[in-house]
């Protein structure tokens, strides 16, 4: 793998106009819309503002995996095994790709918080906010090759919705986690979404959080899925 | 006989380029490939013949290590094919899409380069290919002949000592088949082994040094051009011969094979000319006499259908089975006559 390989890897994802819309697009203009419906206060602004970083960094996350699939589709990952990209480098790339696109709502929103909005957190805060909800994105780069390795072209569209949208209601990105349930919390508690969202909310309430659960959710999920797919990969280029 | 035989034998010393040995691979019930035994010299160019599912494709994808063999070996340039493709002495031209709609072809042929450790710069691989102009095309807005030499271009990328082509014209028209195989030249005449797959006989006898048949997962046949074209040269004498007998027809000279039903008789002759003459000299009153070429086609065909398969009523199909049976077991034979020295 070479950084020409990446960037020309990353320009292809972002020729895509669902990328764009998903990604970036829809991020900033719910996180505006949000804020002019209800946000009142800076907190909320705040809170408005980590669910939709989480938000767009799960999507883009999330959608440059499933991308696999059309490759798959073609036979471009075969014409990829004849070269000396091993199976772990061409899916650590995919996954580098979907992580270095899941910047782009990592900084926007934050940025269009800060200048539009005048949301203001401490130092450590900030560093949650953006960097933390960027690298709680791991998981969903994982879920998202998985998809891309188990659906077709056709199907990883539906797929993904399906995925992500339970994703980003149970883990309080579009609902606050305070109105939910018990049950409902519950099955919140496993999801990568709510952690994701977690390390986020956290950056609002400064310092009291710690970081511990968080991160061992997170890291739990991205082993777990790390294995799932490699082992579909090599099942699939068995096949092949 | 065997022109290329030596050359071959000297390569399994020297290092051959593609080294197969007692190849297998089943899909289930299929057996795909059963039991090849191939050694390809450097420097050669090989054409794959066979019908659909004669095991060419699988025969390829096993040689790039793309599949795992269920039993024998297969060696490329000395090591195994994860090695070959480690280094980038191996490319290939896979069957169907391998393209991407989204990245250019200049793109596509920079990303695979900069996989490679030292591949050709991108601007030479698209030269050669022949699509300088293509380069800020997209996967999705070519022509069927445009794709195929983009695929080429990809394939060439590594620089690649052995070049795999499977079915590499088959959505081209003729004009843009032709402009390809003057591209493939190219590449060839600097040394490099090429393999390719196809169904085009043609195309076999314009550009390989050597050709070999497979059918239902074995080879059927395996020499240079000019002996597949002797095989396929032979004709079918057809008369009408008043008195004719079993042992008169079979003395004719060059018959490889005949019928005679009532005062109808049909040969195949590997020298119609001679039979021909020999038949008028013995039989002045012979008459409706017909020859029949049974063409590279007819040989491809019948070397290639399915052995096991019934004879049908149609005489001269039935004929060319038999006759093709004969030639083949005495080609086989010559072969092992010559491999014996």
């Amino acid at each position: 793998m070479s950084i020409k390989y990446l960037a020309l890897e990353i320009r292809r994802v972002t020729r895509s106009p669902r990328f764009l819309i998903f990604t970036v697009g829809f991020p900033v203009l719910l996180f505006l819309l949000y804020v002019g419906i209800f946000a009142k206060d800076p907190g909320t602004k705040a809170v408005l503002m980590v669910s939709m970083t989480s938000f767009g960094a799960m999507a883009a996350a999330l959608f440059t995996g499933t991308r696999v699939a059309l490759e798959r589709a073609s036979g471009w990952q075969r014409q990829l095994r004849l070269t000396p990209l091993s199976g772990p480098g061409y899916l650590t790339a995919k996954a580098a790709t979907g992580m270095t696109l899941a910047l782009a709502p990592a900084i926007l929103v934050p940025l269009v918080a800060v200048l539009g909005e005048g949301v203001s957190l401490d130092a450590s805060g900030w560093v949650r906010a953006t960097l933390g909800v960027w690298l709680a994105a791991i998981p969903f780069a994982l879920i998202g090759l998985l998809i891309g390795q188990i659906g077709t072209a056709d199907s990883t569209q539906p797929i993904t919705q399906l995925v992500m949208l339970p994703m980003a209601l149970l883990g309080g990105i579009f609902i606050p986690v305070t109105t939910m349930p018990d049950w409902l919390l519950k099955i919140a508690h496993v999801l990568p979404s709510y952690w994701m969202g977690e390390i986020g909310r956290g950056a609002i309430t400064a310092g009291s959080a710690s970081l511990g659960k968080d991160v061992l959710y997170l890291g739990i999920w991205t082993v777990v899925l790390g294995f799932a797919v490699v082992r579909r990969y090599r099942k699939d280029s068995a096949r092949v | 006989m065997n022109p290329s035989t030596p050359v071959r034998d000297a390569a399994v010393t020297a290092g051959a380029a593609v080294r197969l040995a007692a190849l297998r691979k089943a899909y289930g019930e299929v057996r795909a490939v059963d039991g090849i035994d191939l050694t390809i010299a450097p420097g050669e160019v090989v054409a794959l013949l066979g019908p659909n599912g004669a095991g060419k494709s699988t025969t390829v994808d096993m040689i790039l290590g793309l599949t795992e063999p269920d039993a024998g070996d297969v060696t490329v340039f000395g090591s195994s094919p994860a090695g070959a493709v480690r280094t980038g002495s191996i490319g290939a031209m896979l069957q169907g899409g391998a393209l991407l709609d989204d990245a250019t072809v200049g793109e596509m042929v920079a990303m695979v380069a900069s996989l490679h450790r030292s591949p050709m710069p991108v601007r030479e691989a698209l030269a050669r290919a022949g699509i300088e102009e293509l380069a800020n095309r997209r996967g999705n807005k070519l022509s069927g002949g445009q794709k195929q030499r983009a695929r080429f271009a990809v394939a060439l990328v590594s620089d690649p000592d052995l070049l795999l082509l499977d079915e590499p014209t088959a959505a081209m028209d003729v004009g843009s088949r032709r402009e390809f195989w003057r591209s493939m030249q190219a590449f060839t005449d600097s040394g490099r082994t090429v393999v390719f797959a196809t169904h085009y006989l043609e195309e076999a006898e314009e550009f390989a040094d050597r050709v070999v048949l497979m059918r239902s997962g074995r080879i059927v046949a395996d020499g240079s051009v000019a002996q597949v074209r002797a095989l396929a040269g032979g004709r079918t004498l057809r008369a009408v011969v008043p008195g004719a007998t079993d042992e008169a027809i079979a003395n004719l000279p060059c018959v490889t094979e005949f019928r005679l039903r009532g005062e109808q008789i049909a040969v195949s002759s590997s020298d119609s000319d001679k039979t021909l003459h020999a038949l008028l000299s013995a039989y002045p009153h012979a008459h409706d006499i017909e020859i029949t070429a049974i063409g590279l086609e007819g040989a491809f065909l019948t070397l290639t259908s399915d052995e096991e398969e019934e004879p049908s009523a149609d005489d001269r199909r039935e004929e060319a089975l038999k006759s093709t049976q004969r030639t083949r077991a005495s080609w086989a034979s010559s072969r092992t006559e010559e491999r014996g020295k």
